[in-house]
C-alpha cells in the first residue's frame, strides 16, 4: 500500500498483510515527531506527486533488492510530538535486501518526494529546511 | 491562455494554495514568474536573488514534472498547464 493521509495507521496491520509464506524477514522504519523545543508539527504533500514518486521508489526497491512487498504511508496535517510519521514496510525473502530495501526508500524519500514539514513554536513556526 | 498555479510550503503561504492567471499566447516560465512577482514582492524576495537570478532552491514542477533546465525556463506555457513551486522537500 501506497499512502499519503491525515489518519494514523496501525503498524501491526501493516505487517500482517506483508507476511507471507516466502518471506522471511520484515523490517520496518517508523518516523515519529521529535521534540525539538516545538509544540507541534504541519505537515503537506503535492499529494498527486508524492503518489507517483513513491510508486516509483517501491518498484525501484522491489526490482534492485528483489524484495516481495513494499508499502509506504506517509502523514500529513497537524501532528503532536511522538506522533507517527512515516511508516515503510519492506518485506523479503532474507534480512539484508528487507534492511537495505527500507533504507534506500527512507533515503530517497527525504529528497524526493514532495512533502514538506512546518515546526511550530511557541515564538513562531519554521518551515525544516530541506535536504 | 489559463495557467493554473499551486504553491507548497513556504510558497504557499505566499501565493495561496491554488490560483489561475491568464497569460498571453506564448508566454513562458520565466514570463509567469516575472508577471506574478511584479505584484508580489514577498514571492519576488522568496523566488529571485539580488541580482534577479532565479533562486537555486526554487524547485519548479509543470504538469507534475520538474523543470531543473534553462530550457524548461522557456518553453511556451500552454493553456491549462499546471504549475507548482515549492522550496527543497523535507519528508519523512
Amino acid at each position: 500500500m501506497i499512502d499519503i493521509t491525515e489518519a494514523d495507521f496501525s503498524i501491526d496491520e501493516v505487517v500482517k498483510k506483508a507476511r507471507s509464506g516466502d518471506v522471511g524477514a520484515i523490517v520496518t522504519f517508523l518516523g515519529t515527531v521529535r521534540n525539538d523545543d516545538i509544540k507541534s508539527m504541519e505537515l503537506e504533500a503535492y499529494k498527486e506527486v508524492a503518489i507517483s514518486e513513491l510508486e516509483r521508489m517501491r518498484d525501484e526497491a522491489v526490482s534492485r533488492f528483489h524484495l516481495r512487498s513494499v508499502d509506504i504511508i506517509h502523514r500529513i496535517g497537524s501532528l503532536s510530538i511522538g506522533d507517527n510519521i512515516v511508516l515503510i514496510v519492506c518485506a523479503a525473502g532474507h534480512r539484508k535486501e528487507a534492511f537495505d530495501g527500507c533504507s534506500y526508500i527512507i533515503e530517497e524519500l527525504k529528497v524526493r518526494v514532495p512533502i514538506w514539514k512546518k515546526e511550530i513554536k511557541d515564538d513562531g513556526h519554521r518551515w525544516v529546511n530541506g535536504q | 491562455m489559463i495557467i493554473r498555479i499551486r504553491g507548497f510550503a513556504s510558497f504557499r503561504e505566499i501565493l495561496g494554495k491554488e490560483i489561475t492567471m491568464e497569460l498571453k499566447d506564448g508566454s513562458n516560465m520565466n514570463d509567469l514568474l516575472n508577471v506574478l512577482s511584479a505584484s508580489n514582492q514577498k514571492l519576488r524576495d522568496a523566488a529571485f536573488d539580488e541580482s534577479g537570478g532565479l533562486r537555486e532552491y526554487v524547485m519548479l514542477m509543470k504538469n507534475r514534472k520538474r523543470i531543473d533546465s534553462p530550457e524548461g525556463l522557456l518553453a511556451e506555457l500552454q493553456d491549462g498547464d499546471e504549475i507548482a513551486i515549492f522550496p527543497p522537500v523535507a519528508g519523512g
